[in-house]
């Protein structure tokens, strides 16, 4: 048979854009209730006083800002793809990649603040180790969808529900490290 | 909107033919290869670089993520999934039998590929199980089989592969991964490269915790409970990973379950008419999903403690009973995933057998996310000895209120049955049979919620009987009879019923001859997992340990004739068991594309009704006739 294909809303990947990106909703549902749990554990193995005084909160305040950034640039990332700009919107994402990667660099550094073996250092760094694993695999596929666009448009176009997830997935990183910040470094 | 003529297209025959040639199996092999590979590779710079050995607990940590990495990546993820999403060619077709041996986007490859490899897990911890019963044939550790350390690290991979790579997916995946689209009407499930991916993840996991004693292996059982876990050998590290590797397969799975049901459902399926085998997976899934979290935390500050050197549950800081907290948090709710999808197909056989609508279906769907409300908030029913006497109450009581949705669901089965003429297939007596040992697992389970009798049972083999009969008795009894009622789907071949009654008496005697006096020697004062025990109980273990035996040994006849009749069993007629549900509707065995292309089922009427005349429940009309969903 010759319409046989493996690409997605072919027929052997018959979800609809409606059905993957309502899917993605539990995959992400499922990462934020982990974070929270990592929120939660700030308070049941980091003792109950404020964040010790070592913490570098000028760092966190920059990366606070980073992530702020992001959040807007995701935002107007996603105006473009509902105005079916999809160019506009792969140039965005050359950007986006940036946060994930400045945060990297920032919670590395953060780890070298307080001592692990102390409750609330374990907690902090334990969390950051998430933060920057999920990071890492979200700048990835942030970098796949920017190379999709620009060296597959035709079938960027027919999966335009990736660049959603996506971008969805980094907004939820983005407010769950605002979270993190309240929790860890303002609390 | 249907003529006749399209009605009897729907079976039409949309099978691609390709015979297996032995080069197929190369990514297998090279995904074998690369895992060691990667394991060793990783291993050995990382103990160079941090001036450690082999079998220090960094190094096995990123040995095993190297691993991973490599054995995923030699599974064709690349050609399959990765390449093409990073805009490179786009991925290869595979419709033949090559798609059982790489890494394919399929369900039904996906499925079969579980289906497979739980029975290699079930062989090799039945192994264990076998070895932990040789032990016991004496009171005395018996020092020419093994060390009582050996003992230890037995229970703990048997325990931990039976749970994790067995009961946890036998059903969900194996036959669920495979119904999933076909109950609904649709060719594939929402995210089928997340769901081809969940398989590739099993194996490495269920390899690293079998080889975890050549690393010191690791003497906390499945548990991992600290401080234990990090004082009793770097084996610890691959339970660890491992756990949370099969854990990440399983919830890759939940969200298809739950994407694909509320989103993909074919044309005319509401709710109220889908099959109730995807309500009991859909239960599951969602007690994955939100349940998996904390535990999945729980495991890696474990690690944590061994590996970075925090205090989350060790040193003078330390709470370990934040661990329990963390760890029976998802894993009390685990039990209802393996025996909610179970429940369900009990339900789905026993209606079609008896040819009865489901009793109080509504009600059997209230009971399978009933038991979903009250799951998470039981978990320290398995540690009231280690905590405060004021948690005693409320988790007593919210434990026994279980019985009651469970209760809808027994009801739901007896009053299909009651008063219908079942017809008495192999499955089917799987099925009865699996009822009646859960009633004895369960109602042990009300024993052991108490807290006066807890106290006294807790950490005996009362309790390892209550969940052998909940696990072996009615999960495994159940995915027999799932394999035997879904063989002719599957395969388009009938299983030899004779065997397979055979096989299933051999297995309830044998089973509650092994089983059943666990509850005596609990009583009679026999700790779980201890080596040793008083002498005078030997004539009842010595009983047990050789009804054992024999229990294990009769597993070849089921092999067999799931080998025999898949080779030249005899040819299935179009639907054996006059099912209804949607899945008999089309093709068996089921070719690539399910249904032919352009056309699509219309489910017009509940599945479940047998009355005289009633109409068929499926019409075929063309692709994108209706409206849209
Ligand atoms: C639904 C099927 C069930 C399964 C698969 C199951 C499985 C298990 C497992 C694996 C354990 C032992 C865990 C361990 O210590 O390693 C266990 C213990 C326990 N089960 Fe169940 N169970 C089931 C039903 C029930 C029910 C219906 C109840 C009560 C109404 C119950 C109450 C308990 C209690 C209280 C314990 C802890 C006993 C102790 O350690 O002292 N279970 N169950
Ligand atoms: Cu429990």
């Amino acid at each position: 048979m010759a319409t046989q294909s493996n690409e997605y809303s072919s027929l052997m990947d018959p979800a609809s854009e409606r059905a993957k990106r309502g899917a993605f909703v539990f995959f992400m549902l499922f990462n934020f209730i982990l974070f929270a749990a990592f929120l939660m554990e700030r308070w049941m193995y980091g003792g109950y006083g404020h964040a010790p005084a070592a913490l570098n909160t000028g760092l966190g305040a920059g990366m606070l800002v980073i992530v702020l950034l992001s959040i807007v640039l995701t935002v107007m990332t996603r105006k473009r793809l509902d105005a079916g700009d999809d160019t506009g919107a792969t140039g965005n994402l050359a950007l986006l990649m940036l946060a994930p990667i400045l945060l990297i660099v920032g919670t590395v550094y953060s780890w070298t603040e307080l001592p692990i073996g102390s409750p609330f250092g374990g907690v902090f760094d334990l969390n950051g180790i998430w933060f920057v694993l999920q990071f890492a695999l979200t700048a990835l596929a942030i970098l796949a969808s920017f190379l999709k666009g620009k060296r597959a448009p035709e079938r960027a176009k027919r999966e335009r529900w990736v660049v959603y997830n996506v971008t969805s997935y980094w907004l939820m990183l983005a407010v769950l490290w605002v979270g993190f910040f309240l929790d860890y470094y303002v609390a | 909107m249907a003529t006749a003529e399209l009605q009897a297209q729907g079976r039409g025959d949309v099978a691609e033919k390709s015979s297996f040639h032995i080069g197929m199996v190369f990514p297998m092999v090279r995904a074998t290869l690369w895992g060691f590979i990667g394991y060793y590779a990783a291993a050995w710079i990382t103990a160079a670089i941090m001036g450690q050995v082999l079998f220090d607990p960094a190094p096995v940590l990123f040995g095993y993520l190297g691993g991973l990495t490599g054995w995923v990546m030699g599974s064709g993820i690349w050609e399959g999934w990765i390449r093409r999403g990073f805009g490179g060619a786009e991925a290869p077709v595979l419709t033949g039998v090559d798609r059982y041996f790489r890494f394919s986007p399929d369900s039904k490859a996906t499925a079969t590929r579980y289906v497979v490899f739980n029975i290699i897990s079930f062989f090799f911890a039945g192994m264990a199980a076998m070895a932990i019963r040789v032990e016991l044939l004496t009171p005395d550790s018996t020092s020419w089989w093994m060390s009582e350390i050996h003992y230890n690290m037995t229970f703990g991979i048997h325990g931990l592969m039976m749970l994790l790579s067995v009961v946890s997916s036998v059903i969900v995946a194996g036959a669920g991964y495979y119904l999933l689209p076909l109950m609904l009407g649709v060719r594939n499930v929402v995210f089928p490269k997340l769901l081809g991916l969940s398989w590739w993840l099993v194996p490495p996991a269920v390899v690293a915790t079998f080889m975890s004693p050549l690393v010191g292996g690791f003497q906390t059982g499945w548990w991992g409970y600290p401080p234990l876990a990090q004082n009793s050998g770097t084996g610890i590290i691959l339970y660890g990973l491992a756990a949370a590797t099969l854990l990440t397969s399983s919830v890759l799975g939940a969200i298809n379950i739950i994407g694909t049901m509320v989103y993909m459902r074919a044309r005319g399926m509401s709710l109220g008419r889908v099959p109730i085998f995807i309500w009991g997976l859909c239960a599951a899934a969602i007690l994955l999903t939100i349940y998996a979290p904390a535990t999945y935390t729980g495991v890696m500050m474990d690690m944590s403690d061994l590996v970075l050197g925090t205090h989350f549950y060790t040193g003078a800081t330390g709470h370990p009973v934040g661990y329990m907290d963390q760890f029976w948090w998802l894993f009390h709710p685990e039990v209802y995933v393996f025996v909610l999808p179970a429940f369900a197909v009990w339900l789905e056989i026993l209606s079609a057998a008896s040819s009865r609508p489901l009793f109080g279906r509504n009600w059997a769907i209230a009971g399978l996310l009933g038991v979903v409300l009250v799951a998470a908030f039981v978990g320290v029913h398995h540690y009231f000895t280690a905590v405060s006497p004021a948690r005693f109450p409320i988790f007593m009581t919210l434990t026994e209120t279980v019985s009651v949705p469970t209760g809808f669901v027994y009801l739901s089965a007896l009053g299909t049955m009651w008063g219908g003429r079942l017809r008495i297939n192999a499955a089917v007596l799987l099925v009865l049979m699996g009822m009646i040992n859960f009633l004895v697992g369960g109602l042990t389970g009300i024993f052991n919620a108490d807290v006066p009798a807890d106290l006294q049972l807790h950490n005996t083999y009362w309790v390892v009987g209550h969940f052998h009969y909940t696990m072996l008795g009615t999960v495994i009894f159940t995915w027999l009879a799932a394999l035997y009622w879904w063989f002719p789907k599957v395969t388009g071949r009938m299983i030899n019923e004779f065997w397979g009654k055979f096989h299933a008496w051999w297995f309830f005697i044998f089973f509650n001859c092994t089983f059943f006096p666990f509850f005596i020697m609990g009583i009679e004062g026999m700790n779980r997992r201890v080596a040793v025990y008083m002498p005078y109980l030997q004539p009842i273990n010595d009983f047990s340990s050789i009804s054992s035996f024999l229990l294990g040994a009769g597993f070849l006849i089921p092999l067999a004739n799931l080998f025999f009749s898949w080779r030249n069993g005899k040819k299935a007629p179009e639907n054996p068991w006059r099912a209804k549900t949607l899945e008999w509707h089309t093709a068996s065995p089921t070719p690539y594309k399910v249904f032919p292309e352009g056309m699509e089922p219309v489910v017009v009427h509940r599945f479940d009704d047998y009355s005289e005349g009633s109409p068929d429940p499926v019409a075929w009309d063309k692709t994108g006739a209706g409206e849209s969903r």
